[in-house]
């Protein structure tokens, strides 16, 4: 008998746990009772840390003390990729946020999961006047001549280069290399070597970053993707393995193989810290890092911006621009859209995406921007912006500097990353590494395809 | 003579297995400058400590590390009842199907978390458990690990204490409360170290099924962090060091519980 | 004979109530998604991850006919190999080095259980800051050592060998305890009558800590096997499966297809023949194993 009182005990107490978490539970998840007076709550799902992280914190937090009868709750869902696998639980769940922080190469994915409402909606509703806006970010966001989502933090990359050691090196320093025939032939230039022929410096710093390799891509006016890079109807299979893809790679892995230029893998933090630490002179960035590199060089040497290289000839090309934009979600009140149609407004006007560059070296979406005050100090402390902002405003409207619209877009990066290391290693040639992607592809767009329909 | 080079082997096998941890804090001391700067940084000029107001204002770590050592603690105290209770089984009872059994516990360590975290993602949704305690704690409550743990640990105990307990007459229940369980302090202690750092740790798992900041646990402030990686390792240091606190200090006080069972069981074996 | 059988079953309604608990936690939130895993590789799914269509094998034949499968089944063997053994060896040795009564002891068991509690996250960070290939501290002391830097995270030979490390330092404490308790319980009379009878120290270690010790260490054996195979968190951080595919292990791979790549299927394929060949392998090790290991 005894014993079964033991074992009972040890199970009520079990019991009794699970129970006292269930009650717990109950407590946090009710609501205040409404008194009609309530201002209408939204969710906005973000994406992004750090510093950036803190900004879109801040604008929140502006916001909600700027507008009473609107209360957005902010969450942070991890990176751009967590969001996004969370948000495909929370479809068929249907309990998506009202408004989400989504990477450029989700776009696809977004349209076709068909639980989102285009901001087009609302400005036509509102006839709102979108003519500050850039129109070069616009158009990346623009798919059937819908704008269906607001671009919100938006940076393209640049090159960026050490003055000081082109002056050492018998290099003009006011003229950075625009090719990719001077980009090679300044990396060896810059390259410094010991007694044995052993590199001790290399000239340049480049990250395996697929986003690099599209920009290449377009910089040559060509095509990431079939149809129009998926943008006159769904692509159907990649369009990458060309002459211009395979020029990309030779010019890159040629530079790897001389020593005039370094593969450190993956991560550009790494490239730039080498730039930063005076290890390279040379390297490829996103435009976002801007402040940081100046922080980090601090006045050790002088920091040149150039335009992202093209080979020699290409035309009519330009930049894709990256980052995120804002996507409002379906499934909502009227209220409720309206009120994340006023949230997405703000957070794109020009005041606050003034604050935004300032504090997170993304662009501003909008020109009325480049009015404030507050940015144009910024712009007299980094003259160095102003290439980015140049190469944004040549590059021409076209479907190559659009951007590919891939359903598959995180894989195709991929695939196209381990493929440059094939190729860096001395693994595989150009052409067969970037069909070997293209296969792997084009696999995954028909089997993406078929789960659309 | 001898001693003191047992202590010198010592320290230099300490300093060996704490050199990144410490690396890591004098970087978190370091300014932005001095963590990019080549060579490296031994001795920051001065302490700087603005990277942890930083990395605090970018992340409610505070809140975050309470909401972690709750959930910790729950699953704990779910795995020690639990574990124990199946490892006395797995070592002291006699039933058919025994090995098959214990191989299918076993089983549920080989099963890789990230494939059953979406089919669990809607048995908690389906519980209405999303954003709780009890959605982040209950599903870890049981532990292969920490049966086959105890398991092996009840087995080293003397096959005498068990039938000198039988021959008491002494039950089954109270033999395991009185006598297996004291003796096997040292394994409960490494289990509950264990159950605790690895639920502190977790980091897809509240992610998924937390979506607002007064349940969301301290890995995922630690991402919040991790956006600025490279750019300014002091903050994303700072940040490693705010977040493994309480476990550093959990371990120490745990270690030293640790040491009192181990010296208890062996005068006794 | 009869009392005997009846002995075998006498304790089966007890055993039943001890292993409930866990039996009933186990069902809901790991078989159970285990047998919707097998479902999932069986058939198509949407978008959002759900089964649509029945694809029957497919998925399976698909996974065998990849040479991709098989790197990284390759990958994630030699993975184990070199995380193992030689995770296992150093802790022995540390759990020996603090296994005496020397004043101040406690500290250093509490020191070489250290990376216990170091999250993989920041575990993972701290070793990127280190490896950085052109100012990390990794290279500047082979700098001064006038050593050739190495590329630790991005060099195709060296990337899963830097895995490796950051995985035996994370795993090193756990292991070290609890091998240190394990050696705890051999009781210091066995060693006296060594002593006695002329034992010298390595034949002590041999004949006597070796299988007194083995039931813990057939416990770390496994439970580092298991753990190795399914190393996810370092890699997701430092190499995501490159650099050409160097540490794309299994567990990788399936989160990659599951999340990335919209192919949860295949994913589901692949994490059914990781959880069976890992099945098998303790299988075989508890069939090899277990008989060496000497119980008291």
């Amino acid at each position: 008998m005894k014993k079964h009182f033991i074992l009972g005990k040890v199970f009520t107490l079990i019991f009794m746990l699970i129970i006292l978490l269930s009650v717990a539970g109950c407590g946090t998840k009710q609501e205040a009772a409404g008194n009609g007076k309530e201002p209408t709550k939204i969710v906005f799902w973000y994406a992004v840390g750090g510093k950036v992280g803190e900004a879109t914190k801040t604008l929140v937090d502006q916001f909600n003390s700027t507008h009473p009868d609107i209360k957005v709750e902010a969450v942070f869902q991890g990176d751009y990729d967590s969001a996004i696998n969370k948000l495909k639980q929370a479809i068929p769940s249907k309990s998506t946020p009202n408004v989400m922080q989504v990477y450029d190469i989700g776009t696809r994915f977004m349209i076709d999961s068909k639980a989102v409402v285009p901001v087009q909606k609302w400005i036509d509703k509102e006839n709102f006047d979108m003519s500050s806006y850039e129109k070069n970010i616009l158009a990346y966001y623009t798919v059937d001549n819908q704008l269906y989502s607001m671009p919100f933090n938006t940076s393209t990359p640049i090159l960026y280069y050490n003055k000081t050691m082109f002056k050492e090196a018998g290099l003009d320093p006011e003229n950075p290399p625009k090719t990719f025939e001077e980009v090679a032939a300044d990396a060896q230039k810059l390259t410094e070597k010991d007694a044995s022929g052993k590199v001790t410096r290399p000239g340049m710093a480049l990250a395996i970053y697929g986003w690099f390799f599209e920009q290449f891509l377009a910089e040559q006016n060509s095509l990431y993707a079939d149809n129009g890079n998926g943008r006159d109807a769904m692509a159907t299979s990649a369009a990458f393995n060309s002459p211009e893809g395979k020029r990309v790679l030779d010019w890159w892995s040629g530079m790897v193989k001389d020593g005039s230029a370094v593969n450190m893998g993956r991560k550009t933090a790494d490239t730039m810290k080498a730039f930063v630490s005076g290890q390279t002179a040379m390297t490829i960035d996103s435009t976002g890092v801007l402040g940081d590199i100046m922080d980090g060089v601090n006045g050790k040497f002088e920091v040149g911006t150039g335009f992202m290289p093209h080979p020699a000839g290409a035309s009519n090309g330009g930049v894709i621009i990256g980052g995120a934009s804002l996507w409002m979600m379906a499934g909502h009140s009227d209220a409720e859209e309206k009120a994340t149609w006023e949230f997405i407004k703000y957070m794109t006007a020009a005041k606050q995406q003034a604050f935004w560059h300032i504090k997170t070296g993304y662009f501003p979406v909008t020109t009325a921007a480049y009015d404030d005050e507050d940015l144009k100090k910024y712009e007299a402390q980094y003259p160095q912006f102003k290439i980015a902002i140049d190469q944004l405003h040549n590059t021409p409207v076209n479907r190559s500097t659009q951007g590919g619209l891939l359903g598959v877009f995180t894989q195709a990066r991929q695939e196209i990353e381990s493929a440059i290391e094939h190729v860096l290693d001395g693994q595989a040639s150009s052409e067969d590494a970037l069909q070997k992607a293209s296969d792997t592809v084009n696999e995954a767009i028909s089997r993406y395809n078929a789960s659309v329909k | 003579m001898k001693k003191y080079l047992h202590y010198l082997l010592l320290i230099v096998l300490a300093v060996i297995i704490l050199a990144p941890f410490l690396y890591a804090l004098v970087v978190s001391f370091e300014s932005a400058e001095e963590t990019l700067a080549f060579p490296p940084v031994l001795l920051p000029a001065h302490l700087a400590t603005d990277s942890y107001s930083k990395a605090l204002a970018t992340a409610p770590l505070l809140s975050f590390i309470v909401n972690s050592f709750v959930v910790s603690l729950l699953v704990t105290a779910g795995q020690i009842i639990t574990c124990s209770l199946a490892a006395y089984a797995f070592a002291f009872l006699k039933f058919p199907c025994k090995k098959i059994l214990f191989i299918l516990f076993l089983s549920t360590m080989m099963i890789p978390a990230e494939s059953i975290i979406i089919p669990n993602y809607f048995t908690v949704r389906s519980l209405d458990w999303l954003n709780s305690y009890q959605g982040l704690s209950i599903p870890f409550m049981a532990s292969a690990f920490g049966t086959f743990l105890l398991r092996q640990y009840f087995q080293t105990l003397p096959k005498e204490i068990y039938e000198a307990a039988r021959m008491d007459g002494c039950g089954r229940l109270r033999f395991f409360l009185t006598m297996v369980l004291p003796l096997s302090k040292p394994a409960l202690a490494t289990l509950a170290v264990y159950a605790f750092l690895t639920t502190y740790n977790q980091y897809m798992w509240p992610l998924l099924i937390t979506s607002s900041d007064n349940m969301r646990t301290v890995q995922i402030g630690l991402a919040m962090l991790q956006w600025d990686q490279g750019i300014s390792w002091n903050t994303t240091m700072a940040g490693i060091v705010i977040v493994s606190l309480p476990t550093i200090l959990l371990l120490i006080l745990g270690q030293k519980q640790l040491v009192k069972g181990l010296t208890a069981g062996s005068t006794k074996g | 004979m009869i009392a005997q059988t009846k002995n075998a079953f006498g304790d089966s309604k007890q055993a039943l109530l001890f292993l409930l608990p866990s039996l009933l936690l186990f069902a809901v939130f790991t078989f159970y998604p285990l047998f919707a895993s097998i479902k999932l590789s069986l058939y198509n799914t949407d978008l959002m991850g759900q089964a649509s269509t029945f694809a029957g094998f497919q998925h399976y034949v698909d996974m065998f006919s990849s040479p991709q499968f098989f790197q990284s089944l390759l990958v994630t063997l030699l993975f184990t190999l070199y995380t193992v053994i030689p995770g296992i060896l150093l802790a022995l040795f540390l759990a020996c080095t603090v296994n005496r009564q020397l004043k101040g002891i406690a500290i250093f068991r509490t020191i070489f259980a250290f990376p216990l509690s170091i999250a993989v996250a920041g575990a993972s960070m701290i070793f990127m800051m280190m490896f950085n290939p052109s100012s990390g501290i990794c290279n500047y002391f082979l700098q001064l050592f006038h050593l050739q830097a190495v590329f630790w995270l991005s060099d195709p030979k060296w990337a899963l060998i830097s895995i490796a490390i950051i995985n035996i330092w994370r795993s090193v404490g756990f292991n070290t305890i609890v091998l240190l308790s394990g050696l705890q319980t051999i009781p210091e009379q066995i060693y006296e009558s060594a002593r006695i009878d002329g034992a010298v120290s390595w034949r002590q270690f041999i004949d006597i800590t070796l299988p007194l010790l083995s039931p813990t260490l057939f416990f770390v054996f496994i439970v580092s096997v298991i753990n190795s195979l399914q190393t996810f968190g370092e890699i997701n951080i430092l190499t995501q499966g490159g650099p050409v595919d160097a540490t794309n292990v299994i567990v990788y791979s399936i989160y990659r297809e599951a999340f990335f790549n919209t192919n949860f299927s295949y994913a589901s394929a692949e994490s059914i023949i990781l959880f069976f060949m890992i099945l098998l392998l303790t299988l075989l090790e508890f069939r090899f194993l277990e008989k060496r290991v000497f119980y008291k």
